[in-house]
C-alpha cells in the first residue's frame, strides 16, 4: 500500500473531527473522500500533507511513517479549496515557486514551468496575475504548482467546489484525463457524489469522523454497506412503509427502505405487463431534466421518483400511472440489505433508464 | 432625490464641515497665527532654542524606538493571533487593547510604581545602576505602552480575512518562516502596516498624558516637545508656547498626508488584487 493511515484520530477542542480512521490507497489510484460538509474529509487530506498533526495514530507514504517529517519533506503536493495562488506573483512565478525554493538552476526552472504551463494548456499565460485568470485558469494553476516539484503524492481540497458548473464538468475530465497520463497517487476531498463517481477509482464515504465505506463507485452504489452510504449515494428517496408495496414482505429489524429512481419504472395504463407486480399511484409532479423527464407518483401516500424518457408518451400531474418497483435498499441503524421484488420472476430484466454516467457503470458492471 | 431630502443632505454636509472648522481647523491656524504673532525672530528663536531643539530629540528618539518596538511586536503578536490556533488568543486579543481603554496617565503611574523608588523593582535596578524612571527609557516605555495597539489594529483583520492558506501552500512547497514573510504575508500587509506605523508615529509624538508622568520634567533631560509646550504656557511664554506647538503641527500634517498617499495606493492596490 502506497499511503496509509493507521487509527487516526483529531479533536479539535472538544469536538471530535475524525474517530480510529483506517484506510489505505494503492500506487497511483484517484481516491475521492466523500462525505458531507463536516464529516473530517477535509481533516484526514490536511492530516496527511503535514498541516494538522493527528492526536494519536500512523501515517505512512511508500512504507515511511511520516509522522515527524515536515509538509514540506513528505513529497505532497496539494491543490487548495480556493487555489490558494500567490496573489501578488504570476503564473509563471506561481508554478516556479517550489522549485526556486529547491534553488533549482533558472533553465531547469524555465523548462518545467514551461512544461507545466503546456500540461495545463494555458500557454500565453505566464504573466498574467491570478486576478486576470477565471476560476477553472486558476485551478489549473494550482494543479500546476502542486505538480511542479514532482510530489509522489497529490492531494485535492474540493477541487472543483469555486467553478461554475459548466466548467465544472469539463474540467472533471480534464483532470482525470490528466492524472491518468501522470500515473501520481491523488486523493481529493469532495461533498459531491456525481463528482467522486465519475472521477475516482476508488471511493472513501466518511461521516461524523468515520469511514462508512470504501470501495469502487460501482461497489458502493450497488451495494451500499451502511445506511448513510445508500442515502449519500445516488438519488436516494425514502420510504417508512416499504412493507406496504406489492413484492416486499417486511423484514424484521428493517424499518425504513431506500429506493432509487432507476429502480422505478412506470408504466402507462394499458401498456403493462407484470400486473401483480404493478403499484397504482397517481402522478404528483412531472420536472424536465433535459434528458429525461423527472416524474414523482404518490403510491399509497408515499412519494416515489422515477425516470420517465422524453421519447415515451408524456405523463402529466394527476394522471394515474402504474409503479413498477424493481429492488429496495432495506436498512436499519447498522446494516443495508437489498430486495428484489418477489412477484417479479427471476429472468426479468432489470429495466433502467436514464443516461447519467452513474447509472451506465450501474449496467455496465451487471 | 426629493427636496425635503436634498435639504436633509445640505444641512448634515453643512454641520458637518462648520464643525470640522470650529473644533479642528480653527484651532490649528489659531497656533499659527499665534506663534507668528510676535514676528517672525521671536518665532524663530522659540524654535531653534536650545531645550526646544533637546526637546525635539527626545520626542523623536522615543518616536523612533516606540515604533520599532512596536512595529516588531505587531507583526508578531498579528501573526501569532491569525496564523495559529491557541488557548488564551481571545484574551491575548483584549489584552492588546489595554492601552486603548486605559487613561495614560494611569499607564504613567503604573511606570513609577513598577520601577520608581517606591516601586518593586528599584532594588534590582538601583544595583545594576539602571535608571529608567525620570529618564529617557522611562518615556520610552511610557509611549510604547500608549501606541501599542496600533499597528496590530491594523494587520489583524487584514491578516485574518486573508486566511493562512497562501501560507501554508509556501510551506508545503518547502519555504521557510522568513522565506514565507518576506515573499507571501508581507506583500499583502504591507500598506496596511505602513499605515499602522503612521498612525502610531503620530500618537507617539504627540503623547502627554503618560510621559509627563515618568518624566519629572527635567529642562532639556527629559523633556519632550508636548511636556516643553505646557512649561512655556505655564511660565507664560505664550508666544514661544505657540510656535513649539507650531512644530508639532507641521510634523501632524506631514503625517496626515503621508497617512493619505498610503491609503490611497493601499486601496487601489487591493481594489486591483483582491478579486
Amino acid at each position: 500500500m502506497y499511503v496509509e493511515l493507521k487509527n487516526i484520530s483529531k479533536e479539535f477542542g472538544d469536538f471530535p473531527a475524525l474517530k480510529n480512521i483506517s484506510f489505505s490507497i494503492e500506487k497511483g489510484k484517484l481516491v475521492g473522500l466523500l462525505g458531507p460538509s463536516g464529516s473530517g474529509k477535509t481533516t484526514i487530506l490536511r492530516i496527511l500533507a503535514g498541516l494538522e498533526q493527528p492526536d494519536s495514530g500512523d501515517i505512512f507514504i511508500n512504507g515511511k511513517r511520516v509522522n515527524d517529517i515536515p509538509a514540506s519533506r513528505r513529497g505532497i503536493g496539494f491543490v487548495f479549496q480556493n487555489y490558494a495562488l500567490f496573489r501578488y506573483m504570476n503564473v509563471f512565478n506561481n508554478i516556479a515557486f517550489g522549485l526556486e525554493i529547491q534553488k533549482k538552476d533558472k533553465a531547469f526552472i524555465k523548462r518545467r514551468v514551461g512544461e507545466l504551463i503546456h500540461l495545463i494548456g494555458l500557454e500565453g499565460f505566464e504573466k498574467r496575475y491570478p486576478h486576470q485568470l477565471s476560476g477553472g485558469q486558476k485551478q489549473r494553476v494550482a494543479f500546476a504548482r502542486a505538480l511542479a516539484t514532482n510530489p509522489d503524492v497529490l492531494l485535492l481540497d474540493e477541487p472543483f467546489a469555486a467553478i461554475d458548473a459548466k466548467v465544472r464538468k469539463e474540467l472533471r475530465v480534464w483532470l482525470r484525463e490528466t492524472i491518468n497520463k501522470l500515473k501520481i497517487t491523488s486523493i481529493f476531498v469532495t461533498h459531491d457524489q456525481d463528482e467522486a463517481i465519475e472521477v475516482a477509482d476508488e471511493i472513501v464515504i466518511i461521516n461524523h469522523g468515520v469511514i462508512e465505506q470504501k470501495g469502487s463507485p460501482v461497489a458502493i452504489y450497488q451495494n451500499p454497506a451502511t445506511p448513510f452510504a445508500a442515502q449519500f449515494i445516488g438519488h436516494s428517496i425514502l420510504l417508512d412503509r416499504y412493507s406496504e408495496l406489492k413484492g416486499f414482505d417486511k423484514f424484521e429489524g428493517f424499518e425504513k427502505a431506500v429506493i432509487r429512481p432507476e429502480l422505478v419504472r412506470l408504466l402507462k395504463p394499458g401498456q403493462q405487463t407484470h400486473l401483480d407486480a404493478v403499484e397504482s399511484g397517481v402522478v404528483e409532479n412531472v420536472f424536465f431534466r433535459g434528458n429525461l423527464m423527472e416524474v414523482h407518483v404518490n403510491v399509497k401516500g408515499m412519494k416515489i421518483v422515477a425516470y420517465h424518457s422524453t421519447e415515451d408518451e408524456p405523463l402529466h400531474p394527476g394522471e394515474p400511472v402504474g409503479v413498477l418497483i424493481y429492488r429496495l435498499y432495506l436498512y436499519n441503524r447498522n446494516e443495508v440489505k437489498l430486495v428484489n421484488n418477489s412477484l417479479l420472476d427471476e429472468q426479468t430484466p432489470l429495466y433502467l433508464q436514464g443516461n447519467h454516467n452513474k447509472e451506465k457503470s450501474w449496467i455496465a458492471c451487471r | 432625490m426629493s427636496k425635503k431630502e436634498k435639504a436633509g443632505k445640505v444641512i448634515l454636509i453643512l454641520l458637518g464641515v462648520a464643525f470640522i472648522f470650529v473644533m479642528l481647523v480653527l484651532p490649528l491656524i489659531t497656533v499659527l497665527i499665534y506663534a507668528l504673532r510676535e514676528g517672525w525672530r521671536v518665532f524663530t528663536a522659540a524654535v531653534t532654542d536650545r531645550y526646544t531643539v533637546l526637546a525635539l530629540q527626545l520626542t523623536l528618539v522615543a518616536t523612533v524606538s516606540a515604533v520599532l518596538f512596536n512595529t516588531v511586536f505587531g507583526l508578531f503578536s498579528s501573526w501569532a493571533i491569525t496564523k495559529f490556533r491557541f488557548r488564551g488568543k481571545q484574551i491575548l486579543t483584549t489584552l492588546i487593547d489595554i492601552p486603548f481603554a486605559i487613561s495614560p496617565v494611569i499607564a504613567g503611574l503604573v511606570f513609577i510604581l513598577v520601577f520608581g523608588r517606591i516601586g518593586w523593582a528599584n532594588d534590582f535596578l538601583q544595583a545594576h545602576n539602571i535608571k529608567i524612571v525620570f529618564a529617557t527609557p522611562g518615556i520610552i516605555l511610557a509611549t510604547i505602552f500608549v501606541t501599542f495597539p496600533f499597528i496590530s489594529k491594523e494587520l489583524i483583520p487584514l491578516m485574518q480575512s486573508q486566511g493562512s492558506d497562501e501560507e501554508e501552500a509556501a510551506a508545503l512547497a518547502g519555504a521557510g518562516a522568513f522565506t514565507i514573510f518576506r515573499k507571501i504575508t508581507l506583500p499583502h500587509i504591507k500598506w496596511a502596516l505602513l499605515y499602522g506605523i503612521i498612525l502610531c508615529t503620530a500618537r507617539a509624538m504627540g503623547e502627554f498624558g503618560a510621559v509627563s508622568v515618568v518624566s519629572g520634567h527635567l529642562r532639556g533631560k527629559t523633556n519632550t516637545l508636548p511636556l516643553h509646550v505646557e512649561i512655556l504656557f505655564n511660565e507664560f511664554h505664550l508666544t514661544q508656547a505657540f510656535a513649539v506647538s507650531s512644530i508639532l503641527v507641521v510634523l501632524a500634517i506631514i503625517i496626515l498626508i503621508l497617512k493619505n498617499i498610503v491609503e490611497h495606493k493601499g486601496r487601489k492596490e487591493v481594489d486591483e488584487v483582491v478579486r
